[in-house]
C-alpha cells in the first residue's frame, strides 16, 4: 500500500542521497525536494511524498516553473499569462514558437507553499481583496511584488461565466499596468427544441450559436497571439499544438484510469492532484510535461503488476471535488483511510480529448464551453455522479476553498445530487490555505466519511 | 469484563464503562475538558472504575471519541463521534431515524438506517453559531445560569431575531437589542430559535423520525422544543445526552474483538 512508504521531506533526503549514490540520472530541474524549502516553499516540510523517482521529477518539475519562464525570457521567447480558462488557451499560445504560456491563477496556492510568509495575501488585503475573497487574491499580490513569476508580455483572460471574484481582482491588473486580452465565455445553456445542438467534450450540449460566438472570441485570441509571436497561428499549427496537448490529456486519462480503479491505489493523492494541474498548462513546458507523466504511468503500471494477487488495500473509494487550497489534506486524507476513486478538480474539461476531427478552433470553442465552471451547477454533479459511478467510488467528498463562491454555492447541490442519484455518503469540508488549526476538525470529516462507508461495506 | 467509552469533547471528557456482555452501563463520569486533555481523561477514567469497583485490569478494550479522541493515549482505538452517537442512540433507541448532536462547539445531525449505521450526516463548520458555546456566550452576557436559561425562554411573548451567522457578530448584536431594551426572555428565545434553525438547516430538507437529541445542549430546557418548531417534527431527548457519545464509544469497544 502506498501511504505506508511514503516520506517525510527528510526520509527524501536521505533517498535521494542513495539514488544519487546509485547513479541517478536526473533532469535539468533535479536535485532533493527539501532544496524547495531554502527557496521558500515551507510547506513541503509537512507534507509526504510518493518515493518514487518519477514522483520526485514531477515535484521538482513543479517547482522550477519559476525558473523556466525566467530562461525562456533571457531565450528571448515572449511570456504570456492565460487567465481563468483553465486549459483552452495555453493549447493555442504553445501551438506558436516562441511563446510560452503560464497559469497566474496558479499563485492561489503560494500562501500555502510558501506558509504565509511571501506576504502576497497581505499585499491584497492593503488593495481592499480581502479575505473574503477567493484565496486566488494572492494573484494579485503577485502581480504587485513580481517576485513569483516574470512580467508577462501578455495577459488573456476570459470573463463572462467564470468566477466573480476571479474576475474582480483580474480587473485590478491593467490599473497594475498589464496589458490584458478579455475574452468572452459565456454561461452554457441547454440548447432550445429549435436551435441546432452541438455536442461538447466530456457529454454536455450547447447550442451552436454559442460554439460560433466562442470561436469568434478565441479567433480574437489568436490575433492577440500572432501579434505577440510575429508569426501565423493557422489551423495546421493549430491541430498540431491539439494532437500534443491531447497527447498530454491521454497520459492522464490513463494515469487517472489506473490509479482510480487498481486494488490498491498505485499513486498517493497528493501527486495525482500535481499531475493533474499539469493540463491547465504545461508547467511551461509541454514536452516535458509530457515526459514527466509518462514517467508516472511507467511507475503506476509497475506498481499495478507487482501488486497481483495481492487483496484490495481495503481503503474506502472516494471521490474528491474541488481542489484544495492546502496540499496538506490530500496526505490527511489517506491517513484516514480514504483513496481516491475519481476527481473534479474544476477544470474537467482540461482532461478531455480535444476532437482533432474538427476545424482547431471549432474544436477549442467546444473544449472551453465544456468548462464545468462556465455550465450550471447541475450538470457539473451530474458528471460528478457519472464519473464517481464508472471508478466505483463509495463516497464523496466536497472540499470548499473559504471565501470561493463557486465552491460554496455549488457544494450542496452537488452533495443533493450525489445523495439522491448515487445513495451515497457525502461529506463536506472547508480548507484554507493553512490548515494546521483545522487537522482535527477535518480529520473527524474525513474519518466519519470512511466509517460510514466502512459501515455500509458490511451486510 | 468490561469496556470503556471515553468522549473527549471540546467542554467536557465523559467516561461510560459497560459489562460486555450484558451490555449494561457498570459506571460512568463527566469532567470538565482542559489544557491537559491526556491527564484528564486518564484521571476520569481511574475515577469512574473506581466507582464501579473495578480496576484498569478488568478493561478488555477501549474507545476514544470526540474532539480530543487522539490525546486519550490509553484508549485502544478511535472511533469518530459520529459513530459512536450513533451506536449509542441506537442501542437506547433502535427506532431511531435521525440523531441530532449540539455539543459545546459544534453540531452534527445523522440519517441512521434500520441497522442502525449512519447513511449520511452533516456537520456545522462554519461558526459556533449553532452549537453550545452560543448559549454559554448569552447567559454570560445575561448573567444567568445556562441551566436557567429554558425557563428564562418559556417567558418570552416575541423571541428576538438574530440574524448573525458567527457567533462574536451575535454578541453584538445581542448587546445592541439590550441597548434597545430588548427583554432578556425574547433574546434568549430568539438564540435557541437561532440554533434550532441553523441545525434544521443541515437536514437539507430531509429529516425521517423518530429524531433523537444528544450532547450537552439536549440537557438545557427549551431547545427540544425550540427544535421541534425549526423541523416540524417530534424530537426525543436521548437518556443522559451528553453521554451518549461514550456510550457509543463503549459498546462498539464491546464488539470489537
Amino acid at each position: 500500500m502506498h501511504s505506508q512508504s511514503q516520506l517525510s521531506l527528510a526520509e527524501w533526503d536521505e533517498r535521494y542521497a542513495e539514488l544519487k549514490r546509485l547513479g541517478l540520472q536526473e533532469p535539468s530541474y533535479g536535485g532533493p525536494i527539501s532544496r524547495h524549502v531554502a527557496e521558500g516553499d515551507l510547506r513541503l516540510r509537512r507534507l509526504k511524498y510518493d518515493p518514487s523517482w518519477a514522483a520526485l521529477n514531477l515535484w521538482n518539475f513543479l517547482l522550477t516553473e519559476e525558473d523556466r519562464l525566467r530562461t525562456a525570457r533571457q531565450r528571448g521567447s515572449k511570456i504570456v499569462g492565460t487567465m481563468k480558462d483553465l486549459g483552452t488557451i495555453p493549447v493555442m499560445a504553445y501551438s506558436l514558437p516562441n511563446l510560452v504560456a503560464f497559469y497566474p491563477d496558479g499563485a492561489w496556492w503560494i500562501p500555502c507553499v510558501m506558509e504565509l510568509s511571501a506576504g502576497l495575501l497581505k499585499v491584497a488585503d492593503d488593495l481592499g481583496i480581502d479575505d473574503s475573497f477567493c484565496p486566488v487574491r494572492a494573484m494579485l499580490g503577485a502581480f504587485v511584488t513580481e517576485a513569483h513569476f516574470p512580467r508577462p508580455d501578455l495577459l488573456v483572460c476570459s470573463v463572462g461565466a467564470v468566477c466573480d471574484d476571479f474576475s474582480a481582482i483580474a480587473q485590478r491588473l491593467p490599473g497594475l499596468g498589464h496589458a490584458v486580452h478579455w475574452w468572452e465565455i459565456p454561461h452554457r445553456r441547454e440548447p432550445d427544441k429549435d436551435e441546432k445542438a452541438v455536442a461538447l467534450p466530456g457529454g454536455a450540449e450547447a447550442p451552436s450559436a454559442q460554439v460560433d460566438f466562442v470561436r469568434g472570441e478565441l479567433e480574437g485570441v489568436r490575433t492577440q497571439l500572432e501579434t505577440l509571436a510575429e508569426s501565423t497561428l493557422d489551423d495546421t499549427a493549430l491541430s498540431a499544438g491539439i494532437a500534443m496537448a491531447n497527447r498530454i490529456r491521454r497520459s492522464l486519462r490513463e494515469l487517472r484510469h489506473l490509479v482510480f480503479t487498481a486494488p490498491s491505489s498505485p499513486l498517493p493523492a497528493l501527486e495525482l492532484l500535481v499531475a493533474e494541474m499539469l493540463a491547465i498548462h504545461f508547467c511551461s513546458d509541454r514536452r516535458e510535461t509530457l515526459r514527466v507523466l509518462q514517467d508516472l504511468l511507467t511507475e503506476v503500471r509497475s506498481r499495478i503488476e507487482s501488486q497481483e494477487d495481492e487483496p484490495d488495500d481495503g481503503r474506502i473509494r472516494v471521490f474528491w471535488v474541488n481542489p484544495v487550497a492546502d496540499l496538506r489534506a490530500m496526505n490527511l486524507f489517506e491517513a484516514c483511510g480514504g483513496r481516491l476513486a475519481g476527481t473534479d478538480f474544476l477544470f474537467a474539461h482540461a482532461l478531455d480529448e480535444i476532437p482533432e476531427d474538427l476545424a482547431p478552433l471549432d474544436a477549442l470553442a467546444r473544449t472551453a464551453l465544456a468548462d464545468p465552471m462556465v455550465g450550471s451547477g447541475q450538470q457539473r454533479a451530474e458528471r460528478i455522479c457519472r464519473d464517481a459511478q464508472t471508478f466505483g467510488a463509495e463516497a464523496v467528498l466536497i472540499s470548499r476553498i473559504p471565501g470561493a463562491s463557486h465552491c460554496a454555492l455549488e457544494s450542496s447541490l452537488i452533495a443533493d445530487t450525489v445523495s439522491r442519484e448515487l445513495d451515497l455518503p457525502v461529506v463536506e469540508i472547508e480548507v484554507p490555505p493553512l490548515c494546521d488549526a483545522m487537522l482535527p476538525t477535518l480529520q473527524t470529516r474525513m474519518e466519519a466519511l470512511v466509517e460510514v462507508a466502512r459501515a455500509r461495506r458490511k451486510p | 469484563m468490561i469496556c470503556a467509552g471515553i468522549d473527549a469533547g471540546s467542554r467536557a471528557i465523559k467516561v461510560v464503562l459497560i459489562d460486555d456482555r450484558a451490555l449494561t452501563v457498570a459506571g460512568s463520569g463527566i469532567v470538565a475538558q482542559g489544557v491537559h486533555q491526556k491527564e484528564l481523561a486518564a484521571e476520569l477514567l481511574n475515577q469512574t472504575l473506581k466507582e464501579a469497583g473495578a480496576t484498569h485490569h478488568d478493561i478488555r478494550n477501549s474507545v476514544a471519541t470526540g474532539y480530543g479522541r487522539n490525546t486519550v493515549a490509553l484508549a485502544d482505538t478511535t472511533i469518530t463521534e459520529i459513530t459512536c452517537h450513533a451506536r449509542g442512540v441506537h442501542h437506547q433507541q433502535p427506532e431511531a431515524r435521525t440523531v441530532i448532536d449540539i455539543g459545546g462547539q459544534d453540531s452534527k445531525l445523522l440519517h441512521l438506517s434500520e441497522n442502525g449505521h449512519v447513511r449520511d450526516f452533516a456537520m456545522n463548520d462554519r461558526c459556533a453559531a449553532g452549537t453550545g458555546r452560543f448559549l454559554e456566550v448569552v447567559s454570560e452576557q445575561l448573567e444567568v445560569a445556562l441551566i436557567d436559561i429554558g425557563a428564562l425562554a418559556a417567558k418570552a411573548d416575541a423571541p428576538a431575531s438574530i440574524s448573525s451567522m458567527c457567533v462574536v457578530f451575535a454578541e453584538t448584536e445581542i448587546i445592541g437589542l439590550l441597548a434597545a431594551g430588548e427583554s432578556p426572555e425574547n433574546i434568549v428565545a430568539g438564540v435557541q430559535a437561532s440554533i434550532a434553525t441553523r441545525t434544521a438547516a443541515m437536514s437539507g430538507g430531509r429529516v425521517n423520525g423518530p429524531i433523537v437529541f444528544t450532547g450537552g445542549v439536549a440537557m438545557i430546557p427549551g431547545m427540544a422544543e425550540a427544535l421541534e418548531v425549526a423541523l416540524g417534527d417530534r424530537i426525543t431527548i436521548a437518556d443522559k445526552p451528553q453521554l451518549t457519545g461514550a456510550l457509543g464509544a463503549a459498546l462498539l469497544a464491546a464488539e470489537q474483538q
